[in-house]
C-alpha cells in the first residue's frame, strides 16, 4: 500500500501542478514532494526490511496474468535507501528551482513530479516489467526538463541523451526477455516477470549464457552509470540541463545503473561476473582515471562537476565487482554519498550561474569575498567531495579502495580484483582532490573578479537568500551524519549485501583454483 | 445458424453508406454536413448489436471471437477516422457552394460518396475477419480495398493524389491477382474453397505438404502482403501515404493493413495449426521470417532518411507491419495473434493520432508535409503537437503508452516461440526507429520557429484536431484497461 | 444415370489434361506479370492485371473440374464480378490522367519520389 502511494501520489501531484495555476504551480509542486517525503518516513519506520535481507512494503497487482506479467512491489534495505534519497533530494530540487525557472512552471515542475514517480518506480520494483517501464520513463521528463530549459546547446544534449540510454535500455529489455523465455521453458511454458525467481533461475544458467547476459545489462545499466566507454553523453546532458536536473540526474538518475547492476548483474550471473569482474574493473579504473584527467583541464565548473561524476561512480562500480561485503557495503554508500555531495554542488553552481551568468573558471574568482556563505558551502561540499576524513565522501571511497585491494587471493574474503587495481584507483582520488581544490582555489579564492556584465536583472541577493541556504542544509547534514556514523546505512544493509554475496565465495574459490593451476603450469615452463 | 444474422454488422454499415449516399446529395448544406454523424451513427450500431447481441457470431470462422474483437475494434477506429476525415471529403467545392461562386449541383459533388467508401471499406476488413472460405476471404479483401483506391484520388484535388491512387490501384490490382492465383493452387492443392476443410486436409498430411499448396500459400502470402505494405509489396507505401491527404493516409494505415494481417492469420491458421500445436512449414516460415526482416529494417532505414513527414510515417507504418509479422509467426499458441490484436489496436490508435496532427495543420492552403513545417509547432499549435508527440511515442513503443505494451506482447510471443534473432533484430530496429521518431517529438516540442513553420495554421475545421486528442489520449488512457483488453484478445483465438 | 455422367466426365479428365490447363495458366500469370512489371502504358498494365485474374480463373476451372468441386467454378464468378468492378476503376482512373497529362505513360507521373 505505502509503495502504490510513493508511486503514484507524484503522479498526482503532477496532475494537480498541470491543471492549477501557474503562480501556485511550484508551491503544490513542492507540497507534493514534502508529502511523498513524509510517506517514505512514515514507511521507513514500518518497514521490515532494515537489518535483514527481507523485502518490505510489498503488494502485488494482477496485471497480465497470462503472459506471466505481475506487478510486484516492495523494497530491501538497499532499495530503501535509495528511495529515501530520491524522496529528500526532490523537494530540495523543487526549491532550488524556485527563481531558476521562470517559463512554462507548469510543466516544468510537472515533469519533475512525473520524474520522482518514475524514478521511485524503479526502486520499488520487484518485477522485471515495472522496473522496465519506470527506468524508461525516467527518461521522458528528463528529456523535456533538458529540452525545454536547458543551456544553449540542449537539442544535441537531450537527443544524444534519450538514443543512448533508450538504446541501452532496450538490450536490457532484450536479455529480461530472454531470462524470461528460458525460465518459462525451464519451468514448462509457466512465464514470470518477478525478479527473485528469474534471478535464482539466471543464478543456475550455464557460463556462457551468463555472460551474454551479464553483456546486456552492462550495456543498459552501464550507460545510465555512466562506464567507460559509454559515458559521453553524460557531460553533455549535464552541462545543458538545469540545475534541479542536474541534481537529479547526478543525484538519482545514475543511480539507477549501478543499482541495476547490484540487484540485476551480481545475483543473476555471478559464474559471469567471477570471469569478468576484472575487466569491468580496469572499464571502471580507465573511466576514473579518464574522468580525472579530463576534470583537470576543464574550464567550464559544470562540466567538471559532471566529469567528476563519471570519475567517482567508477569507485562505485569497481567496489561493486570488487565482489565482497565491504565493496558492496561501500558502493550502496557511496551512491547516497554521491548523490548527496555532487547534487550540492550542482546546487552551488548553479546558484552561481543565476547570480553571474557563467560557469567559466577563468571569468570568475574571489567569490568568498563576495558571497562568503556561498564560498562556505562551496568549501564544505567540495572537501566531503573529494574524501576528506569526517565528511560522508571519505568512508565510502576507502571502503571501495580497501575492498578492491583485499579482493585478490589472499583476502580474508575471496576476490578477483588485487591491489593493483587499488593503486590505480587510489591515482584517481588523489586526483580528484587535484582538480576540485585548484577549482576551489580559482573560483572562492584569490583575487575577485566577476564578469562585466556582473550581478544583474534578477532580484536575488548577492549572497544565499535564505531559501537557497534551506536546501543545501539538509545535504551538508546528511553530508556530516554519514561522514561520523555511515554504521546507519552499512548496518542496516549488511544482511541484504550478505544475502547478495553469498553465492559467490565457492565460484570465486573453484575459478581461482583452476586460474591458479593455470598459472603454475605456465610458470613451469608451458608444460600442460 | 443463420447467415444473415452473423453479417448484421456489415449489414447496418451498408444500410449507413446507402444513407450516406442519400444524405450526401441533398441539396441543404445542414444535411449534407451530418454525414459525418451518420457514419459515425452507423459505425455505432454496429458496435453496438456486436456487444449486446453478438455472442451469435461464434460460429463464424476459423477463429470464431476474432470478428466481435474486429468489429468492435474496427469500428471504433472507424468512427475516429470519419471524424478525421470530417470536413476534409470534398472541402473546396463545399466552400466554393457556401461562398456562392456555384449552385450545388448533385452530380459533382462526392462528399457522400467518401463517407460510402470509408463505411464499405470497413465492411471488408469486418468481413475479412468472418471469413471461412477462400471465396469470402477474396471478397473481402477486395472490398476493403476497392474503395480505398477512390478515396485516394479523391481525396484532394491535387495531381499528386491522382498519382498516388494510380500507383496504390495498379500495384493492388497486381497484388489482388497474385493471391487470388495463390487461392486457385490453395484450392488445386486441397479440393476445398472452406478454410476449415483446408485445415482438415493439411492436418491428414501431418505436415507434408505438397508442393502446389505450399506455392499458393506464399502466393497468397505475397499478394495480401499488400495490403499490410510489406516488403516486397510495399513499394507503394511512401508514395501513396504521401500523395494522400493525411486524414486518408491514416485510413489507409489502418484498415487494409488489419485486413491483411487478419487474412494471414486466416490462411496460415489452416496450415500450421496442428493438434500437437502450433508450426508451419518450414519454407513458409523462412518467406514470413525473411519478409519480416526486410519489412522492419528497410522500413526504419528508409524512415530515417524521409525530410517530409508524411513520408517518414509512411515508412515507419512498413516498419510496424515487420513488426506485425513477427507475431504472425509466433502463432495462436504462443499468444503471438492475440499480440497482433493488440498491436495493430495500439498502431490504429498512435498511427490515426500521429496523421491526424498532420491533417489538423495547413501551410499556405496546403497540407503541413516537411518535417521544417514542424519545427516549433508547440508555441502555437500546442494541442497538434502533443497528439504528434505521443503518437510518435506510442509507436516508437515508449513506455507506458499503448504502443509498448503491444511490442512488448509481441516481442514475448516471438521469443516464447523460438524466434530469438528475429525478436533481436526488431530490437535493434525500434533503436533505429527512436532517431526518426524523436525528431516528430523533438521538432515540434523544442525546435526553434522558423519562417515557415511560422506560416502553419489551423484547419478550418475541428475535427482532425478532436480526433487526435482522442487517438492521443486513448494511447496513454487504454494501458490502465491493458488486462481487460489483452484478456479478450486473448480470449478470441482460444478454440 | 447421374452417377454415370459423374464417372464418365469425372474419367474423362487425366492428370496430363490437368497439367496442360496448368502450363497454360501459369504461362497466362507469367505474361501478365512481365507485362505488367515491363509495359509502361497505363492501359496495356491493367490489362496484364486482367491477364494474370484469367490465369486463376482457368487454374480454378480445371482444379474444379478435377476435383469435381463446383465451388471452383462459383469462386470464378465471382472473380469475374470484381475484374468488372477493378476494370470500371480503372478505366475512370486512366481517363481521369489522361485529362491530366495527354498521355498513359506511366512514367511521366513522377510528382511523388524521395
Amino acid at each position: 500500500m505505502m509503495s502504490w502511494l510513493l508511486i503514484l501520489l507524484p503522479l498526482l501531484g503532477a496532475l494537480v501542478v498541470i491543471a492549477s495555476p501557474a503562480r501556485l504551480a511550484r508551491h503544490l509542486a513542492l507540497a507534493t514532494s514534502l508529502l511523498v517525503l513524509g510517506v517514505s518516513i512514515a514507511a521507513a519506520l514500518v518497514f521490515t526490511g532494515w537489518g535483514n535481507g527481507a523485502y518490505g512494503l510489498t503488494a502485488a497487482l494482477d496485471w497480465l496474468p497470462q503472459a506471466g506479467i505481475v506487478i510486484q512491489v516492495g523494497a530491501d534495505s538497499v532499495a530503501f535507501i535509495l528511495v529515501l534519497l530520491t524522496t529528500m533530494l526532490m523537494p530540495l530540487a523543487i526549491l532550488g528551482s524556485y527563481t531558476a525557472v521562470q517559463v512554462r512552471q507548469k510543466e516544468y515542475y510537472g515533469w519533475l513530479l512525473a520524474l520522482l514517480s518514475a524514478m521511485l518506480g524503479v526502486f520499488l520494483a520487484r518485477d522485471l516489467i515495472l522496473f522496465y517501464v519506470c527506468f524508461e520513463f525516467t527518461l521522458v521528463p528528463m528529456f523535456f526538463i533538458i529540452a525545454i530549459w536547458g543551456g544553449a546547446n540542449r537539442g544535441k544534449a537531450c537527443v544524444k541523451f534519450l538514443i543512448y540510454t533508450f538504446t541501452g535500455s532496450l538490450i536490457t529489455l532484450a536479455a529480461f526477455l530472454m531470462l524470461a523465455w528460458s525460465y518459462a521453458d525451464a519451468h514448462s511454458g509457466v512465464w514470470t516477470f518477478a525478479i527473485e525467481p528469474l534471478t535464482s533461475h539466471a543464478a543456475g544458467l550455464a557460463a556462457s549464457d551468463q555472460a551474454w547476459l551479464l553483456l546486456a545489462l552492462l550495456i543498459g545499466f552501464g550507460v545510465k552509470v555512466p562506464l567507460f566507454p559509454v559515458h559521453t553523453w553524460l557531460p553533455l546532458a549535464h552541462t545543458e540541463a538545469p540545475t534541479a536536473g542536474s541534481v537529479l540526474l547526478a543525484g538519482v538518475l545514475l543511480k539507477l545503473g549501478t543499482y541495476g547492476l547490484y540487484r540485476f548483474a551480481l545475483p543473476m550471473c555471478p559464474d559471469a561476473v567471477v570471469t569478468w569482474a576484472p575487466v569491468i574493473a580496469i572499464l571502471s579504473i580507465v573511466g576514473i582515471l579518464y574522468g580525472a584527467l579530463i576534470c583537470w583541464v576543464q574550464t567550464d565548473v559544470k562540466k567538471l562537476v559532471a566529469y567528476s561524476s563519471v570519475s567517482h561512480l567508477g569507485f562505485c562500480v569497481l567496489g561493486l565487482f570488487a565482489l565482497n561485503p565491504m565493496g558492496l557495503e561501500g558502493s550502496v554508500l557511496y551512491m547516497v554519498n554521491h548523490g548527496l555531495s555532487t547534487g550540492a554542488l550542482f546546487f552551488l553552481i548553479g546558484m552561481m550561474y543565476e547570480r553571474y551568468h557563467t560557469r567559466d573558471m577563468r571569468q570568475i574568482s574571489g567569490l568568498a569575498r563576495v558571497m562568503p556563505v556561498w564560498a562556505t558551502f562551496m568549501v564544505f561540499f567540495v572537501l566531503a567531495s573529494v574524501g576528506l576524513p569526517g565528511l560522508n565522501g571519505f568512508v565510502s571511497e576507502f571502503l571501495c579502495l580497501i575492498a578492491a585491494f583485499t579482493a585478490g587471493d589472499g583476502g580474508a574474503y575471496p576476490g578477483v580484483l588485487g591491489p593493483w587495481f587499488a593503486a590505480f584507483a587510489a591515482l584517481g582520488m588523489i586526483l580528484a582532490a587535484m582538480y576540485l581544490l585548484i577549482m576551489v582555489g580559482k573560483i572562492v579564492f584569490g583575487p575577485v573578479q566577476t564578469p562585466a556584465h556582473g550581478h544583474d536583472d534578477n532580484d536575488l541577493p548577492v549572497d544565499l537568500s535564505v531559501r537557497e541556504i534551506v536546501v543545501l542544509i539538509p545535504l551538508a547534514a546528511g553530508c556530516i551524519i554519514l561522514g561520523v556514523q555511515p554504521g546507519i546505512i552499512i548496518d542496516s544493509t549488511a544482511t541484504s549485501i550478505a544475502d547478495t554475496l553469498a553465492v559467490y565465495p565457492p565460484i570465486i574459490e573453484q575459478a581461482s583454483t583452476h586460474v591458479g593451476a593455470t598459472l603454475d603450469a605456465m610458470v613451469m615452463g608451458g608444460a600442460p | 445458424m443463420n447467415i444473415v444474422e452473423l453479417l448484421i454488422p456489415e449489414l447496418i454499415l451498408l444500410a449507413g453508406s446507402v444513407a450516406c449516399a442519400i444524405v450526401g446529395v441533398s441539396t441543404r448544406r445542414s444535411m449534407r454536413d451530418a454525414l459525418p454523424a451518420v457514419a459515425i451513427a452507423a459505425l455505432g450500431a454496429a458496435i453496438a448489436w456486436t456487444l449486446c447481441c453478438g455472442d451469435t457470431l461464434a460460429e463464424a470462422a476459423p477463429m470464431p471471437a476474432l470478428s466481435k474483437w474486429v468489429t468492435v475494434v474496427g469500428c471504433g477506429l472507424g468512427m475516429l477516422l470519419v471524424l478525421l476525415n470530417a470536413g476534409t471529403a470534398d472541402r473546396d467545392y463545399e466552400a466554393a457552394v457556401a461562398a456562392g461562386r456555384t449552385k450545388f449541383d448533385p452530380l459533382r459533388t462526392t462528399r457522400g460518396e467518401f463517407y460510402v467508401f470509408m463505411l464499405l471499406s470497413i465492411g471488408g476488413l469486418l468481413l475479412a475477419a468472418k471469413a471461412r472460405d477462400l471465396i469470402w476471404l477474396f471478397l473481402a479483401l477486395e472490398l476493403t480495398s476497392l474503395p480505398t483506391y477512390v478515396m485516394v484520388a479523391m481525396s484532394r484535388r491535387e495531381q499528386r493524389a491522382q498519382e498516388a491512387s494510380m500507383k496504390y490501384f495498379f500495384l493492388g490490382a497486381m497484388s489482388a491477382a497474385m493471391f487470388l492465383y495463390g487461392f486457385a493452387l490453395l484450392y488445386g492443392a486441397t479440393g476445398t474453397v472452406e478454410l476449415a476443410a483446408m485445415h482438415e486436409v493439411f492436418t491428414a498430411q501431418q505436415g507434408d505438404v505438397g508442393m502446389i499448396a505450399l506455392v499458393g500459400m506464399l502466393l497468397a502470402i505475397l499478394g495480401i502482403a499488400f495490403k499490410l505494405a510489406a516488403v516486397p509489396m510495399h513499394l507503394y507505401a511512401a508514395d501513396v501515404y504521401e500523395g494522400a491527404a493525411s486524414s486518408v493516409t491514416a485510413f489507409l494505415g489502418f484498415v487494409p493493413k488489419a485486413a491483411g494481417a487478419i487474412a494471414v492469420m486466416g490462411l496460415l491458421w489452416t496450415m500450421g495449426m496442428h493438434a500437437d500445436g502450433w508450426l508451419l512449414p518450414p519454407m513458409v516460415e523462412v518467406m514470413l521470417w525473411v519478409m519480416a526482416v526486410l519489412t522492419m529494417t528497410l522500413g526504419n532505414v528508409a524512415a530515417l532518411l524521409q525530410s517530409s513527414a508524411k513520408r517518414m510515417l509512411g515508412w515507419s507504418s512498413v516498419a510496424h507491419s515487420g513488426y506485425i509479422l513477427i507475431g504472425v509467426i509466433a502463432g495462436p499458441d504462443h499468444g503471438g495473434w492475440a499480440a497482433v490484436l493488440v498491436y495493430l489496436l495500439g498502431y490504429g490508435l498512435s498511427n490515426t493520432g500521429a496523421f491526424a496532427a498532420l491533417a489538423a495543420l495547413r501551410r499556405g492552403g496546403n497540407e503541413v508535409e516537411s518535417l521544417e513545417d514542424l519545427s516549433g509547432l508547440a508555441e502555437r499549435h500546442r494541442g497538434a503537437a502533443w497528439t504528434l508527440a505521443i503518437s510518435s511515442g506510442s509507436l516508437l513503443g515508449f513506455p507506458p503508452l499503448l504502443g509498448f505494451w503491444g511490442k512488448l506482447l509481441l516481442f514475448i510471443a516471438g521469443v516464447s516461440s523460438g524466434h530469438i534473432v528475429l525478436v533481436v533484430i526488431a530490437g535493434l530496429n525500434s533503436a533505429i526507429s527512436a532517431a526518426y521518431y524523436l525528431k516528430l517529438v523533438a521538432l515540434p516540442l523544442m525546435g526553434a520557429s522558423t519562417a515557415r513553420s511560422r506560416e502553419v495554421e489551423p484547419l478550418s475545421v475541428q475535427w482532425p484536431r478532436i480526433a487526435g486528442l482522442i487517438a492521443a489520449a486513448a494511447v496513454i488512457l487504454l494501458p490502465i484497461g491493458l488486462p481487460a483488453i489483452a484478456a479478450c484478445a486473448a480470449a478470441v483465438l482460444v478454440n | 444415370m447421374s452417377d454415370l455422367l459423374h464417372m464418365t466426365l469425372a474419367s474423362a479428365m487425366t492428370e496430363a489434361d490437368l497439367a496442360r490447363f496448368l502450363v497454360l495458366s501459369s504461362l497466362l500469370f507469367a505474361v501478365g506479370l512481365c507485362g505488367f512489371l515491363t509495359r509502361r502504358n497505363l492501359i496495356v498494365m491493367f490489362l496484364c492485371t486482367e491477364l494474370m485474374f484469367q490465369a486463376a480463373v482457368i487454374a480454378f476451372v480445371a482444379f474444379g473440374r478435377w476435383h469435381w468441386d463446383f465451388s471452383g467454378q462459383v469462386f470464378v464468378i465471382f472473380i469475374l464480378t470484381i475484374a468488372a468492378a477493378e476494370a470500371a476503376l480503372a478505366l475512370a482512373l486512366v481517363v481521369l490522367l489522361h485529362r491530366r497529362r495527354n498521355t498513359l505513360d506511366a512514367d511521366t507521373w513522377t510528382e511523388l519520389h524521395e
